[in-house]
């Protein structure tokens, strides 16, 4: 087990280090764990992740009780997460005690009946379309997820997530950075040009969005291309003001 | 019914209380990647507050050389982003530079040395702790999660833990790629950017005074702080056409009208 979770800790540690100084990532997902226990009424949390091999490892648990961590340990290769890994898709309300819903892993299914667990679930912690591993859920009453349940599920998926790429995956996060700037860019450089051409033709905001958009779209034109010229003075075609002429 | 509030009032972060908590905590989980709303956010800012026993919270995303405040509670903390805008130094800034954590627990008692501008202002806002959470991805940072309260202290291990988990879910809320964030870029009417007035007034100011956006900017930075009014309030009054620039050519002579005071 402790070698198991070692070499687990070591493919994490040696690109994860630590999230910052004072902060530890596996102390986190095991706090985050025992939080989505709590989140989701359910008995029993995991975070799981993939490691270079393919295989799932576990990384943190809600408790650390030997038979949890050997259920854990028996999906490196089969159960809900490797399922979902494969598909990419929530595994929600599996009942361990159907033998139509665990085929493929019923030596799991059967550890983890005798662990007093009736049920189980796996979210995929994804980025994009990058499954980098999963949150296993147990649950000891035949209680179904509702949808509500699922997302709240799947948003602490995320952050189990993004705590893990906080320091992997770099080329990554400068592309996600980028593109979210670009957003925040665009916004900025349309509210510049709406300013512009609003004083300029003494219109509105509302207004001037309007005939910004009325030139832009028979145009094909994008409405940030638009307004970058109009802010760069490159801009020399005609905007007539849509909507009611010579407003005060 | 009664006694369930009172039993609720009391309970505090107790035993009893992480119930309540943990339901509210689901509730913005499951909320902050909701692209129905009118911001990157979904969610509201007021009960990610309450959940974390804090006052207000503010999300602040990096731009090109700026900072855009994207989500917050009303009042201080949006005035707090503000602050930090307006003299370019504050703990959220550091917080963003080092890609680390920035907690002030005592903004009275800290080191005056630190953020000489902006403790002041902190002070004079009536904000007693602020920390402030950087959203990092990878080697990037993209912004900065700020909670701020009145009373001074430390966050304790269950807020402060909550709060990490806030700051990781508002990260993989930003990055998503939906059409929020596309309606958002191409300011769409039903999607609010908060300092849009600003960039707005910007845009207005460059044409009345014939400048460069740049110096617009500053221009209009500079009569705010001249008269001692928040920025976006000052933007605001220029985007109603009750404050313009017009005869401020070189940027330096007075403006025309008074705004609102």
């Amino acid at each position: 087990m402790m070698t198991n979770q070692q070499r687990v800790l070591d493919v994490l540690v040696e690109a994860v280090d630590t999230l910052t100084d004072d902060f530890d990532l596996i102390e986190f997902l095991h706090r985050l764990s025992t939080r989505c226990v709590e989140l989701l009424d359910v008995d029993a949390a995991g975070v799981m992740v993939v490691d270079q091999h393919g295989e799932f490892q576990l990384v943190a648990a809600s408790d650390e009780k030997t038979r949890l961590l050997e259920l854990f340990a028996l999906q490196h290769d089969q159960g809900p997460c490797v399922r979902c890994y494969q598909s990419g898709q929530a595994q929600l309300n599996i009942s361990l005690t159907s033998s139509a819903a665990t085929v493929g892993f019923g030596p799991f299914a059967a550890r983890a009946r005798a662990a007093g667990f009736t049920v189980t679930h796996a979210l995929p912690m994804k980025l994009r379309h990058q499954v980098v591993g999963a949150v296993n859920l147990f649950g000891s009453r035949l209680r179904r997820l509702s949808d509500t349940d699922v997302q709240v599920g799947q948003a602490v998926a995320d952050v189990a997530t993004i705590a893990i790429l906080q320091q992997r995956s770099i080329e990554h996060s400068h592309l996600e950075k980028a593109q979210l700037q670009a957003a925040l860019t665009s916004r900025v450089v349309i509210e510049q040009a709406k300013g512009i051409l609003s004083e300029r033709h003494n219109l509105s905001m509302d207004d001037t969005f309007d005939t910004m958009r009325a030139y832009a779209r028979p145009r094909h034109l994008l409405l940030t291309d638009l307004a970058r010229q109009i802010i760069d003075d490159t801009f020399d075609g005609d905007i007539t003001p849509t909507g009611s002429p010579d407003r005060p | 019914m009664a006694a369930r509030l009172g039993w609720r009032f009391c309970a505090g972060w107790g035993s009893g209380g992480v119930v309540d908590v943990s339901a509210v905590l689901a509730r913005i989980l499951r909320e902050l990647p909701d692209g129905s709303g009118s911001g990157l956010l979904g969610g509201d800012p007021a009960r990610c507050a309450q959940v974390l026993g804090v006052d207000g919270v503010a999300v602040s995303l990096a731009t090109d050389g700026a900072t855009e405040l994207v989500w917050s509670t009303p009042g201080r903390s949006a005035a707090l982003d503000e602050v930090q805008c307006t003299l370019g130094e504050g703990p959220a800034f550091d917080a963003y530079r080092h890609r680390t954590l920035v907690g002030v627990p005592d903004v009275q008692g800290a080191d005056a040395g630190r953020w000489p501008a902006f403790l002041p202002e902190a002070q004079q806002l009536g904000v007693g702790a602020l920390f402030c959470f950087p959203l990092n991805l990878g080697a990037v940072c993209l912004g900065v999660f700020t909670v701020q309260r009145a009373v001074p202290g430390p966050l304790g291990p269950v807020q402060m833990n909550d709060a990490l988990i806030l700051a990781a879910a508002i990260t993989a809320a930003v990055i998503r790629h939906d059409g929020q964030r596309a309606s958002f870029a191409l300011a769409e009417p039903h999607t609010v950017l908060h300092r849009a007035a600003v960039h707005q007034a910007t845009g207005m100011i460059s044409v009345q005074a014939g400048v460069p956006l740049p110096v617009a900017m500053a221009i209009l930075r500079a009569h705010a702080y001249r008269t001692e009014r928040p920025l976006l309030a000052t933007a605001e009054d220029v985007v109603a056409r009750r404050l313009h620039f017009r005869d401020n050519r070189d940027g330096t002579s007075a403006p025309s009208g008074t705004g609102t005071d």
